[in-house]
C-alpha cells in the first residue's frame, strides 16, 4: 500500500473520529466581510500563498496554530498535501518570491481579531464553533463527514 | 585596480550612481509601513563536513567543516514589498539580498536592490536555504562567485517580474532583469555589494520564461538568458596582466518536473565568451549540465543521484581563469527528515575540476550535513 493510500486511510479514520464531534470544517471570515462566496480552488491557492482576488478584493489566509485534527483534515482535504509538503511551499514563498508566509494565528481569540481587522481575511475552524460565534460569517462548508 | 585603457569615464560613473539609486530606493521605501501588512523571517542554519581523498592533487585532501546561518526577512504591504537576506558563517559574513518591490498590479511587480541573478536556475530556486535543496552540494556551474561559478550570482539593479495566467490554471512567468554585474578578481568573480560599494561594475542583463502547467505544482520548465560585461581587474592575477574585459552571453534551458515520488532537476547552459586582450579578442565557447534525480522513499526518506556533465570545456580560456570549477561529478546521496523542519544528508562524489595544467583535477568527497529551518 503507497504512503499516499496509507494517509487517506489515516485521515478518513480521523475524520471520522472528528466527524463524530465536530461534523464538519467551515471557511469563515468576519461577519461584515465583502468575501460572500470563494471556490475551493481559490482557498487553495490563498493558502497556498498564490496571489487570489475575489470580487475586486485581495484575500489573505490565515493559518490556526497547531491544532492537530482541524489543521491535519484541513490540509488534507482543503489544499490536499502533506504537512511536510505544505510546509516546504511555505517556506519556498519566502526564500524564493519574498512572501512572507500566510499568518497564523493562536487561538479563537486571535483569530477573531485578525479576521476583525482584515475583512479580506478568510479561514477555518470546525462548524460547531463558527455557528455560535455572531462575529463570523461561514462562507462554505469545506470538509464534511459523509 | 580595474584595466581602464578601452572604456571611457562614463561607463563608471553610470554604474555607481545606479547603485546609489538603488541603496535610496530600499531606504525609502522600507520605512513604508502600511495597514494590513504582513511580514515573516526565517532562519536557515546548516553544520556540515566535508572530507576529499583520492585526489590527483595530495594537497587538496582533508576535512573541512562549516557551520551557516542565513536570515531571512520578508515584508509585504499592500503594493510595497521587501525583502532582505543576510548569511553569517565560518567563511563569510555578506548581506546577500536586499530588495524593495513595488506591486505595479496583481501579476506585475518591479524590484530595486541586489539579488540573485535569474539565469541562475539553482540559485533562483534554493538560494542559501540548504535545507530545501536535498543535495548537499551544488552543481558547479551554480556555485557562488566566491566558490568558483563561472555565471554571475549576484545582481544590483532592476528586476521586472510579470506572471501570465491561463484559464486552465497553467502559467507563465516573465523576468528581466538589468543591473550591476561582476567584476573578475584573482580567480573568481566578484558581486557589486551594497554595504561596500565600489565602480569598475558594468552592465548585466537578463531574460526568463518558466511555464508551469499547473499553478498548485512546482512542476516547471523554463529558459533564460544573460548577458554580462565583466570588468577584469587586470593586476589582480599575473594570468589576468593583458585581459580587459571579458562578454559573457549564457542561454539555458532548465525543467524540475516530479512525478508522485521522482523529481527530476535539470539544467543546460551554453556560454559564450568574448575575452579582450591587449592584442585583440578570443571566442570561446562551452557547455555545462546537470541532471538530479531525487526518489522519495517515505515521508522521511529520500535518496538522490546526481550527474554533471561538460563538453568543449578543455579549450576554454574562461575556464583556465576558474580552475576549481567542477565540471564533471557524479554523486549518490540519502537525506533523512526529522522532527518537523531538521534533515541528515550524506552524499559521496567523485569529481573533475579544470585545474591549473592541461589534465583535469580529479577527487573524491564524503559529505555530512544537519540542515534546519527556524521557525
Amino acid at each position: 500500500m503507497s504512503i499516499g493510500r496509507v494517509s487517506l486511510v489515516v485521515v478518513l479514520l480521523l475524520g471520522g473520529h472528528v466527524a463524530a464531534a465536530e461534523h464538519a470544517i467551515v471557511l469563515v471570515a468576519d461577519a461584515d466581510s465583502p468575501i460572500n462566496d470563494i471556490s475551493p480552488l481559490d482557498v487553495r491557492k490563498a493558502y497556498l500563498g498564490i496571489s487570489t482576488v475575489v470580487d475586486g478584493h485581495r484575500v489573505r489566509a490565515v493559518r490556526r496554530k497547531d491544532n492537530g485534527r482541524l489543521n491535519q483534515v484541513f490540509l488534507q482535504s482543503v489544499v490536499a498535501m502533506s504537512r511536510r509538503t505544505y510546509d516546504r511551499r511555505l517556506l519556498s514563498l519566502v526564500l524564493k518570491f519574498g512572501t512572507p508566509r500566510p499568518t497564523v494565528a493562536d487561538g479563537t481569540d486571535e483569530l477573531l481579531a485578525i479576521l476583525a481587522r482584515s475583512p479580506t481575511s478568510i479561514s477555518y475552524m470546525w462548524k460547531s464553533e463558527a455557528e455560535t460565534n455572531p462575529q463570523l460569517k461561514i462562507i462554505r462548508v469545506l470538509w464534511q463527514d459523509h | 585596480m580595474t584595466n581602464s585603457r578601452n572604456k571611457p569615464p562614463w561607463r563608471y560613473w553610470r554604474p555607481v550612481t545606479l547603485a546609489r539609486c538603488v541603496l535610496l530606493a530600499c531606504s525609502a521605501s522600507s520605512h513604508l509601513v502600511l495597514a494590513d501588512a504582513q511580514q515573516d523571517m526565517l532562519v536557515f542554519v546548516s553544520l556540515e563536513g566535508s572530507k576529499t581523498f583520492s585526489a590527483s592533487d595530495p594537497a587538496t585532501e582533508g576535512f573541512k567543516d562549516r557551520a551557516t546561518a542565513d536570515f531571512l526577512y520578508s515584508y509585504k504591504g499592500d503594493q510595497f514589498r521587501f525583502l532582505a537576506e543576510y548569511v553569517l558563517s565560518d567563511a563569510e559574513s555578506e548581506l546577500e539580498r536586499l530588495k524593495a518591490g513595488w506591486d505595479i498590479d496583481a501579476r506585475t511587480t518591479l524590484w530595486f536592490g541586489r539579488f540573485h541573478s535569474i539565469s541562475n536556475y539553482w540559485t533562483s530556486e534554493y538560494h542559501h536555504g540548504k535545507y530545501m535543496q536535498t543535495s548537499i552540494s551544488r552543481p558547479g556551474l551554480e556555485e557562488w562567485e566566491d566558490e568558483s561559478g563561472p555565471m554571475p550570482s549576484h545582481i544590483t539593479g532592476l528586476w521586472l517580474e510579470h506572471e501570465l495566467s491561463h484559464n486552465d490554471e497553467s502559467v507563465i512567468n516573465l523576468g528581466l532583469t538589468l543591473g550591476l554585474a561582476p567584476v573578475f578578481s584573482g580567480q573568481e568573480l566578484v558581486p557589486f555589494a551594497i554595504l561596500d560599494p565600489e565602480s569598475g561594475h558594468d552592465l548585466a542583463i537578463s531574460a526568463r520564461v518558466v511555464y508551469r502547467p499547473d499553478v498548485l505544482s512546482t512542476n516547471q520548465v523554463g529558459m533564460a538568458m544573460s548577458h554580462s560585461d565583466i570588468s577584469v581587474l587586470s593586476g589582480s592575477s599575473p594570468s589576468l596582466a593583458s585581459l580587459n574585459d571579458i562578454r559573457q552571453l549564457t542561454l539555458n534551458a532548465f525543467s524540475n518536473w516530479q512525478w508522485q515520488e521522482w523529481r527530476l532537476i535539470a539544467n543546460l547552459v551554453y556560454f559564450h565568451l568574448d575575452l579582450h586582450y591587449d592584442n585583440g579578442a578570443v571566442r570561446d565557447n562551452f557547455v555545462l549540465g546537470y541532471l538530479q534525480g531525487e526518489y522519495e522513499v517515505s515521508d522521511k526518506w529520500t535518496v538522490f543521484g546526481r550527474t554533471e556533465i561538460a563538453t568543449g570545456e578543455d579549450d576554454s580560456l574562461y575556464l583556465q581563469l576558474l580552475p576549481a570549477v567542477v565540471a564533471h561529478r557524479t554523486l549518490l546521496g540519502v537525506r533523512r527528515d526529522f522532527a518537523r523542519s531538521h534533515s541528515l544528508t550524506l552524499e559521496v562524489s567523485k569529481s573533475k575540476s579544470k585545474g591549473l595544467g592541461l589534465s583535469h583535477d580529479s577527487f573524491n568527497d564524503l559529505r555530512i550535513q544537519w540542515s534546519a529551518v527556524f521557525p
